[in-house]
């Protein structure tokens, strides 16, 4: 990784301290600052509300030429992470040919937020979720919370 | 499976055979259970061929006293096997036909009123003296699996090095193998439906792709499959995975793609697949990068008071560096400007403006990318229709071409509501304008 990218991630990591979005809390390791591990709090006025999710961005090395890949190491109910042992997520910005070097952590960070208030339903990793969601609301919701009580208090 | 079948032995005039049923996924034997599903009743149920068991393996673990059953076991047998007893076993194959020594079994068998399963298996060991003698007796078969081994037998001659130890050539054989000649195995059933069609019960859906499950089965066997792959069943697919000695396995490993017998089923697994072919061509919507000359031919400038905007600092929006008065930066068409090693290297690999996907050649990149958008993006917004102009920010910046990258770009971060809008948006269009941006380069060639 190039020095350039180094410091690029210094100093975001210096913005998200200095203004982190409410409900998350940023693990940074010095020795290895290409992995963040963080803690999202399940937004109030989510059925997610009361989970506590951790998350782990991972810098690439042309970082931030490619977009960071963003995985749920907590396992939750959604229809944009995959439900699987990786829990990975792409969409949008994250995708690589979305991304723009422009776009920092705090932009990934709020957009994930945000998806945990209002999944993305077209750009789905799990259909079968998705369509719950769109199709019997409640037993999305019931699902979803059934997952936050097992996996993330 | 139930305990009985752990138990069971097989009486010499009758194979039993394990029904399947698509419904509820339950087994049972059929000359205990008949062919219809015993747990929900279902007729959608298929009698499990050898090579088209996933439960292979323990199917046959109990069974090895069977000679028949060992059929489907890999396909090294011994050379002369082709006579062994098994075809005894069998009441509806006829007595060996020296013609066609070959064809180890040949069943017609009814499976139901009017239905009937159809069954031939063929033993062949690949040589050359063989080869003759493939054309006759089984037809179509028979002679499109002598063109194959003629075919492979040029591939196995030029590349397989542990070949040696079969002393022509022919298909190597699997690592406990002791160098005895490779008996290749090939498979066909089909069921034939002699009834009217029904439409309180309609046909088993998966048959024909178990058919040709059971082609390409058959054919992976003559190909020779990579040492240490496994025949029938699951072990099927790991040899797909495994790579390919030569290129007609690569051509079947393709055709498979890792999916047990290429079947898809479900709603779920076809979405699968759909996202991860979208996946693979991900990337390849981007922009393509811009080539050296264009990125020397931008023009360098020292930022000036003016440029830093009314908080009177700026940022180099991809190093996230403080810029300074009079320090040299380099400039796009669209006004947005960076560090000029920060921007090379975005420019060799995009030949977008990082900030707002205009392309760095202004008019001419623009007009073509608009071209290649064409139909896909809501037009008006230049930028919109241009492929993979569905980032975040974008929109703000199009609109504030003079705007301060990073620091006056508060859009790209205070509205993840409206990123997430964009994206969604975003994602159909995407492929349909980068596709047509491939076409037109396909087609007119690249404006680098």
């Amino acid at each position: 990784m190039s020095t350039g990218a180094k410091k690029r991630i210094m100093k975001e990591y210096g913005e998200c301290l200095a203004d982190t979005p409410t409900g998350m809390k940023i693990n940074f390791d010095e020795q290895n600052m290409t992995k963040w591990e963080v803690l999202l709090d399940g937004p109030e006025q989510s059925v997610y509300a009361g989970g506590h999710f951790k998350l782990e961005i991972n810098f690439p090395n042309e970082y931030p030429f490619k977009p960071p890949v963003v995985s749920f190491k907590t396992k939750i109910y959604h229809p944009n992470v995959s439900n699987d042992d990786k829990g990975s997520m792409c969409l949008g910005l994250l995708r690589p040919d979305q991304w723009k070097p422009p776009n920092k952590v705090v932009t990934v960070l709020s957009l994930i937020q945000s998806l945990l208030i209002e999944p993305n339903i077209d750009d789905a990793i799990e259909p079968s979720i998705a369509n719950e969601y769109k199709e019997n609301r409640k037993e999305f919701e019931k699902n979803v919370k059934d997952w936050v009580k097992r996996y993330a208090k | 499976m139930d305990s009985s079948t752990t138990h069971s032995t097989p009486t010499p005039t009758t194979r039993r055979e394990v029904v399947f049923c698509h419904e509820c996924h339950d087994e049972w034997y059929r000359d205990e259970k008949g062919i219809i599903c015993p747990e929900c009743q279902s007729e959608f149920t298929e009698i499990i061929e050898d090579d088209n068991d996933p439960r292979d393996n323990f199917d046959h673990a109990h069974t090895d006293d069977d000679d028949d059953l060992d059929d489907s076991l890999p396909p090294l047998e011994e050379s002369g096997s082709s006579n062994h007893p098994l075809h005894n076993h069998n009441p509806w194959s006829d007595a060996d036909d020296p013609e066609e020594a070959d064809i180890s079994s040949m069943r017609l068998q009814p499976i139901g009123p009017g239905r009937f399963h159809v069954q031939a298996t063929i033993h062949r060991t690949i040589s050359p003296a063989q080869f003759g003698a493939s054309g006759n007796g089984l037809g179509a078969v028979a002679a499109f699996q002598s063109f194959l081994t003629n075919v492979l037998q040029s591939a196995h001659a030029q590349q397989s090095p542990a070949g040696a130890s079969g002393a022509d050539g022919q298909a190597e054989s699997r690592s406990e193998g002791d160098g005895q000649p490779r008996v290749h195995r090939f498979t066909y059933s089909a069921n034939a439906h002699l009834h009217p069609r029904d439409d309180d019960h309609p046909e088993p859906r998966g048959e024909p792709v178990d058919d040709l499950e059971n082609v390409v089965t058959g054919l992976l066997a003559m190909l020779g499959e990579p040492p240490g792959g496994r025949r029938g069943g699951p072990g099927q697919s790991a040899a797909f995975r495994d790579m390919p000695p030569n290129p007609l396995m690569g051509l079947f490993a393709a055709m498979s793609g890792g999916q047990h017998g290429d079947a898809v089923y479900s709603q779920e697994a076809l979405d699968r697949i759909v996202s991860q072919l979208m996946e693979q061509t991900a990337t390849s919507n981007a922009p393509g990068p811009a080539s050296q000359e264009d990125i020397d031919a931008l023009p360098r400038k020292n930022v000036s008071e003016e440029m830093l905007g009314p908080e009177h600092r700026a940022e180099c929006s991809i190093c996230m560096d403080e810029v300074a008065v009079g320090e040299q930066v380099t400039e796009l068409p669209c006004k947005h400007w960076f560090h000029h090693p920060c921007i090379a290297a975005w420019l060799s690999e995009h030949n977008t403006c990082p900030h707002c996907r205009k392309g760095i050649k202004g008019e001419e990149t623009s007009a073509s990318a608009q071209q290649g958008g064409h139909g896909a993006a809501s037009g008006g917004d230049p930028t919109s229709s241009m492929p993979g102009a569905f980032g975040v920010s974008g929109e703000g910046t199009a609109n504030q071409p003079y705007g301060i990258p990073g620091s006056s770009h508060p859009d790209a971060n205070a509205n993840p509501e409206s990123n997430s809008t964009a994206a969604r948006e975003g994602a159909g269009d995407g492929s349909g304008s980068g596709l047509g941006e491939r076409l037109r380069r396909g087609l007119f060639g690249s404006p680098n």
